[in-house]
């Protein structure tokens, strides 16, 4: 025993679990995610562009963190994996038609901006992959919003359809299948945050009250009440499973305790909640997590728990006290309050169930009046068998591919007199591009195509201005009229004269009707496709 | 009732290498040296000087005060020294040095059987306890018979001997407890007359059945005597777990275990209670592990205070062929302390030698990564803690912080943060320091004052 020995303070073993481990078991947690996306985009699309830009996220991640550690003659860190992990949560918060510079310059900023010129790992202030994606969408919103299959126009991504009350295809979201951003898969992100969870590598006490928050604040505020396929459609876009696991569960950017987590949590839900209903932007999730983060270093300096000995239990049970059962330390008022509120709940919710059927039943009345006005001869209407293919094939989705902007045919019925004689066809079509989303209305022609008239079934214009639209000197202009297509201001037999100061406006009423002539043309007299 | 205590570690056992090793008698060879500060407390005062001959069991330094042990000799020969040696610590200190003349003759205030306990009053107990100058072997080695007289004998609910042995590679009170089982359980009776309203309690992790059945065969029929077993979990044999586990109790580090009515002794310093007052023999023996990776054949030993590292891990076969000993640790490796040289004396605490041939803290220093905070720390803290937001605290230099809104001076040092830490940040040291630092700088306010 000669040789030298080891002095060092203890513990001398320690645990196998590193940082580079961890960072590998997130990695392998997006896998499944990741690959969702490039298959679904190639399937779809034949293009293997969402791995390059997985590819490049990564590899600009590493790259620029490798550059820093050289350019600083710090100890290089690329081998802690975060730089990996960063690059690639941005890559699957990114549409798989973004350019490929875009990933990269967006890594770029993470890495040395938010990260590196922070004081690197654990010393960042907001979440690098959020910050950069919100870099990339102020300075390259071109870019950024181009997604697969939805019309770029009016960014008709899942959750601006919702916006315009339009429904989606939650199955196709949950599956991943519906497009938007690579990582939109929520099947594969809740497998990869669960296992996380089950590891516990991320906090529950985060994810759970991210979706708790938002889930309760948008059934609360959201207008639909505790409509499943509203809620379930809310949570299964716009990041907000992503967020919960993978981006508010970022250690750096998180509080430490487990009531500051909840608070965290819950804020993060809470605000994105408010920025979805009330906000314009889909990208709002990205946003309550950013501003979450700077709130962290607050919840840190003043949630600080107390060690076990100095919590309220563990001093009463050391000093001997005997406490009453739990009911009996609750106040009244507070058990009282209870009991009302869920009574008030149960009240509530039966009304809206009471008053649901009624209001579906109020407004199918209003349709079919609109339907009479348009179509003045009919006694009764009746399905057209390739309309109604026609409209579930599309499944939601525009009508003629975004050559009307993003206009929808909601239903196409054949109008007919006492005697089931064809007196005509009455149509409900909605348009999004309006001032203010949607513009509904009804359309009726001759079975010779010649419009009757049209009618609003909604219309929410500014008033004055937009909502002229409804005044006979801009709607009755198309009355008695057989054109292919209504050109705005155009000359000669296709020309409609625009509402002054409302061209909007105006264009969307257009593109509802030409809309609904194409499906005329198309659908019903040529004999489907 | 809970079997557990909140948060903890679960490090590798290695218990197998030792565990079926059954206790063996080791006499040293060499000289053999002690230490006059074994202890908490005051250090001892010697009694003897150069060439003084002594026997073995024989008083050769005296408590200075009431908060401080008597050092015994642990055999016969001649006083070579009163001098400055290197300990396991790493400082000189002052050590008596005795010539061993490998006779092991006793004094004969040792007797050759047991006296009677009946009639025996507290005050003989806690003299024969303070004589035979017996200490906490579970490692602090706070003097025993201080702790055994608190203020309040009549409050003291639980007297608690402390089995549960957490610590990874050391299993001497497993053995301990297989094969005395019935003299620790007289030592519980003995204690328990001190302590009328007490309920003792065995507590011992249930990886060691064996010794869990033997302690509860010794044990059978007694009414207030009861054996526990527990969660296996690291720092389940800390003090404060053992009595958030038996009494239910969190209690900060302003307060002594008595204060809120509970004894924690080692199964061992029972053990050597039972042998002091039945038979008056000091503590100068005890048990003890030599294991570790490193080690040919891993042992657990009856030793004598005073025998050097190096005669140990020689009669525990020595180094294993073509491997090197990398660290040599007084102690299990969560809590013990790595020594530079293997001519140090074990003490009265000394429970293991654990010699390792892989450093993890040296492989650690590499991996360290800046702290992620992912709160791995605030989990495993069995006291409730938050190490990161301590660490933070230090590293920013906000003592005030780490004391008063972090309570960072109720850290028990048990490793646990340091060893979940995936970063690899060195925290139970940081705190080691800076608990110290503040314990200073208190001193020096309260010197200022005076």
């Amino acid at each position: 025993m000669n040789q030298r020995l080891n002095l060092s303070a203890g513990p001398h073993v320690r645990d196998r679990w590193t940082t580079p481990f961890i960072m590998m078991v997130v990695l392998i947690a997006l896998l499944p995610t990741a690959a969702i996306g490039v298959i679904v985009h190639w399937v779809k699309f034949h293009s293997l562009n969402a791995l390059w830009i997985i590819l490049a996220s990564i590899g600009s991640a590493i790259l620029t963190e490798l550059l820093f550690c050289l350019a600083t003659r710090r100890r290089i860190s690329i081998w802690d994996g975060s730089a990996a992990v960063t690059g690639m949560l941005l890559a699957l918060c990114l549409s798989p038609e973004t350019p490929v510079v875009l990933p990269i310059v967006g890594s770029v900023f993470a890495i040395l901006v938010v990260k590196c010129l922070f004081g690197g790992l654990g010393k960042n202030f907001i979440n690098p992959a959020l910050a950069a994606r919100c870099f990339l969408l102020l300075s390259f919103s071109n870019g950024m919003t181009n997604y697969p299959g939805f019309d770029a126009l009016s960014s008709a991504t899942p959750v601006a359809l919702l916006k315009s009350g339009s429904m989606v295809n939650v199955t196709q979201m949950f599956l991943g299948t519906a497009g938007g951003v690579i990582g939109s898969s929520i099947v594969a992100l809740l497998i990869g945050g669960l296992v996380l969870w089950g590891l516990d590598i991320i906090h529950g006490e985060i994810c759970f009250s991210v979706i708790g928050g938002f889930t309760l604040c948008l059934a609360l505020f959201g207008g639909h009440g505790f409509d499943p396929t509203y809620l379930a459609a809310q949570l299964c876009g716009g990041g907000v499973v992503m967020g919960a696991f993978f981006m508010a569960t970022d250690y750096t950017t998180s509080p430490v305790s487990r009531l500051g987590q909840l608070v965290y949590g819950l804020l993060i839900g809470v605000l994105g909640a408010l920025f979805r209903i009330f906000g314009k932007s889909a990208d709002s999730f990205s946003y309550s997590i950013i501003i979450a983060n700077l709130f962290t270093p607050l919840i840190d300096l003043y949630i600080v728990p107390k060690p076990y000995a100095y919590r309220k239990s563990a001093i009463e049970k050391a000093a001997g006290v005997v406490k009453p059962p739990l009911f009996k330390r609750i106040p009244k008022p507070v058990i009282a309050l209870t009991i009302i509120t869920l009574l008030a709940g149960v009240a509530l919710s039966g009304v809206f169930t009471m008053t649901k059927d009624p209001i579906e039943a109020n407004e199918l009345a209003k349709k079919r009046a609109s339907y009479t006005v348009v179509c003045e001869d009919a006694k009764d209407f009746r399905d057209i068998d390739k309309a109604v293919n026609a409209i579930s094939d599309l499944g939601g989705g525009a009508y003629g591919g975004g050559k009307f902007g993003s206009t929808t045919v909601d239903e196409a019925l054949e109008a007919i007199d006492a005697n089931g004689n064809t007196v005509g066809y009455v149509f409900s079509i909605t348009n999004r591009n309006a001032y203010n989303p949607p513009l509904k209305l009804a359309l009726g022609l001759d079975p010779n195509g010649k419009i009757l008239k049209i009618a609003f079934i909604e219309l929410n214009e500014t008033p004055g201005k937009g909502s002229l639209a409804d005044e006979p000197k801009f709607k009755e202009q198309f009355n008695g009229r057989t054109v292919e297509t209504f050109v705005l201001n155009g000359e000669g037999d296709s020309g409609i004269d625009a509402i002054s100061g409302a061209t909007v406006t105006s264009k969307a009423v257009l593109n509802a009707v030409n809309a609904g002539l194409d499906f005329f043309r198309n659908v019903i007299m040529g004999g489907g496709n | 009732m809970r079997d557990t205590f909140r948060g903890g570690v679960h490090p590798k056992e290695h218990k197998d290498l030792s565990r079926e090793a059954a206790l063996r008698v080791f006499d040293a060879k060499g000289e053999m040296v002690f230490p006059l500060a074994q202890h908490i407390g005051k250090p001892a005062k010697a009694i003897v000087k150069k060439g003084d001959p002594v026997l073995a069991g024989q008083r050769i330094a005296e408590a200075d005060g009431f908060v401080s042990a008597n050092v015994i000799c642990s055999c016969s020969g001649t006083v070579k020294a009163v001098e400055k040696r290197r300990t396991i610590s790493g400082a000189m200190q002052e050590c008596i040095v005795v010539d061993n003349d490998g006779q092991y003759t006793q004094t004969e205030d040792i007797l050759p059987s047991p006296l009677s306990t009946d009639g025996l009053t507290k005050e003989e107990i806690l003299r024969c306890v303070q004589d035979a100058g017996i200490i906490g072997l579970g490692g602090a080695g706070f003097p025993t018979h201080v702790k055994l007289a608190p203020k309040d004998p009549l409050a003291i609910k639980y007297l608690i001997a402390n089995g549960a042995e957490c610590e990874p590679y050391l299993t001497c009170n497993d053995q301990l407890m297989r094969g005395y089982a019935k003299e620790i359980v007289e030592g519980m009776e003995i204690v328990l007359t001190l302590f009328p309203n007490a309920e003792g309690v065995i507590a011992i992790e249930n990886n060691k059945p064996e010794a869990i059945a033997a302690m509860q065969r010794a044990a059978a029929g007694h009414k207030r005597i009861r054996v526990l077993g527990l969660r296996t979990k690291y720092p389940q044999g800390g003090e404060r777990s053992l009595i958030k586990v038996i009494a239910g109790v969190d209690y900060p580090i302003t307060k002594l275990p008595a204060d809120v009515g509970c004894i924690v002794d080692n199964v061992g310093t029972i053990y050597a209670i039972g042998r002091a007052v039945l038979y008056h023999e000091p503590l100068f023996r005890h048990v003890l592990t030599v294991t570790g990776e490193a080690i040919k054949e891993p042992s657990n030993f009856i030793v004598r205070d005073g025998t050097s590292f190096a005669e140990l891990i020689e009669a525990a076969g020595g180094i294993k062929e073509g491997v090197e000993a990398k660290k040599v640790i007084s102690g299990g490796p969560m809590m013990g302390i790595a020594v530079g040289s293997t001519e140090v004396p074990i003490t009265k605490t000394t429970n293991a030698i654990t010699v390792l041939c892989d450093d993890a803290v040296e492989a650690a220093e590499k991996q360290m990564t800046a702290c992620l905070h992912c709160g791995r720390c605030t989990t495993v803290c069995p006291n409730g803690l938050m190490p990161q937001m301590m660490a933070d605290a230090v590293a920013a230099g906000d003592l005030e912080r780490y004391e008063n809104k972090l309570y960072g001076l109720d850290c028990i040092s048990c490793g646990s943060c340091t060893y979940i830490c995936p970063a690899k940040r060195p925290l139970t040291q940081t705190f080691k320091q800076t608990k110290s630092e503040i314990m200073a700088r208190k001193r020096a306010a309260q010197g200022g004052k005076k």
